[in-house]
């Protein structure tokens, strides 16, 4: 299978990648890791006429990471940088976990975290854990720039609210309050690429003086037509002690919250099933 | 779309190459410089017969760009062997029968042999996870594992 032709660009700055942006218009992608978007071009899913390659700009391969503010992952930070980052690894262990879960060791060196947040596959891994912490994405087009919650991203199947004219250039992700801790649980099919059938993210942060559940975030992958959050799923947890009835009643919920396009029956109850267990696996991680 | 004048290193040597962008490294290493022991199958990213290394890690070459390559170091199977001797991997494959129709064999070694350069010692399981994405429709993977398994003691 061939790549159909295009006009390659090599630009050195972000600048330059906004000013073909806009003189291209609609007809030009941005490459970064390829293994979504010449998967497509091949197949003729989409043609651009321009590629604009972000590998021959310095600095967007980092990580840069801050005690106070957080994690800022640069447009080609690929999976395979995530799983092995110390401090990822340390402070962020549910999404090096997960980024580690995604497509093949091949696919993890070459692809991307905005690359595959930018696919907007409704059943992409990376987009559950990054939900639930409540992750930004600064945007910057020739005119100017945005930061906007991950959740206003996708806006359907395989579409952001992206502009053409627009690239990602950063992924923001605060640091998670004392203890916080994390879970993502999925089920997949049975195939090399292994696409999520259902995924459930939960991040608690959890009271030590009376063990009451201060924060809930609940996010699931692959049960609607966007990532979402479970939002009632979260009030049902929030200021009570997380007992074992607490937990089936939002698990239940969470449930209820969700869309499947197709297999409703099996996403909808393993939904239930996801989130209770990646509620007690969070809780396992406080203690 | 205008050829491009490109330099590829690829085992060790370097390569000047007039190239179109849309050109994949796979195309690049099978049709110009008559490496064909990268193969095509899939040929979007599933399957790992396109398997090389880039600075040592394995991607996948059919949905790797040539002209993206420059200035990396790129291996196919064709460099691991040194001076006439098989790499000790090679050499388990044949020793084991991890090789049957042969078409997976170069990703598979290749990607073997970035798993043992980054851990040399790996378990049983970490070898499986690493070799998720070769798929082989011969061998029902324990001969390979078995193979991998053996290079990883040193076994000759």
């Amino acid at each position: 299978m061939r790549i159909p032709r295009f006009e390659y660009f090599r630009p050195s700055s972000i600048d330059e990648v906004c000013s073909l942006l806009y003189k291209y218009r609609g007809e030009a992608k941005v490459l970064a890791g390829g293994t979504d978007l010449f998967v497509k071009m091949k197949k003729k899913e989409i043609l651009p006429k321009v590629v604009i390659s972000l590998n021959g700009i310095q600095k967007l391969d980092r990580i840069e990471c801050d005690e106070k503010d957080g994690l800022k992952i640069g447009p080609l930070v690929t999976h395979d940088a995530i799983v092995n980052h110390p401090f990822v690894r340390e402070k962020f262990d549910f999404l090096s976990e997960t980024c580690f879960k995604i497509g093949t060791r091949q696919v993890r060196n070459m692809g991307t975290l905005v690359g595959n947040l930018c696919n907007a596959s409704p059943s992409s891994d990376a987009s559950a854990p990054l939900l639930v912490l409540e992750t930004k994405l600064k945007l910057v087009h020739l005119y100017g720039e945005r930061t906007i919650p991950l959740q206003e991203f996708f806006i359907g199947p395989f579409q952001t609210v992206l502009d053409p004219q627009e690239i990602v250039v950063e992924v923001q992700i605060p640091k998670p309050a004392p203890h916080t801790a994390g879970s993502y649980q999925y089920l997949h099919k049975a195939s090399s690429v292994g696409e999520t059938l259902v995924g459930a993210a939960v991040l608690l942060t959890i009271d030590p003086r009376n063990s009451t559940c201060q924060e809930a975030r609940i996010g699931l992958s692959s049960v609607a037509s966007t990532p979402i959050r479970a939002k009632a799923a979260e009030r049902t947890l929030k200021g009570k002690r997380l007992e074992e009835k607490i937990i089936r009643e939002a698990a239940q919920v969470a449930m209820d919250e969700t869309q499947p396009r197709s297999r409703s029956l099996y996403r909808r109850e393993m939904t239930r099933v996801l989130v209770e267990r990646a509620i007690l696996r969070a809780m396992e991680k406080i203690r | 779309m205008k050829k491009q004048l490109i330099e590829l290193r690829v085992n060790g040597e370097s390569f000047e190459l007039a190239v179109e962008p849309q050109k994949t490294l796979l195309e690049v290493v099978r049709e110009d410089l008559g490496l064909t022991g990268a193969k095509e199958a899939c040929g979007t990213g599933e399957c790992g017969a396109c398997t090389v290394l880039i600075d040592g890690k394995p991607i996948l070459s059919c949905l790797t760009l040539a002209i993206e390559a420059q200035g990396k170091e790129i291996t196919t199977i064709e460099g691991l062997a040194k001076a006439g001797e098989l790499h000790p991997l090679q050499k388990a494959f044949i020793r084991y029968g991890a090789i049957q129709c042969g078409y997976c064999t170069s990703g598979m070694i290749l990607n073997a042999k970035s798993i043992l350069d980054e851990n040399p010692k790996p378990s049983r399981d970490e070898i499986l996870k690493g070799l998720e994405g070769n798929l082989c429709r011969c061998t029902g993977y324990n001969k390979i594992l078995e193979a991998v398994m053996a290079a990883s003691t040193g076994e000759d």
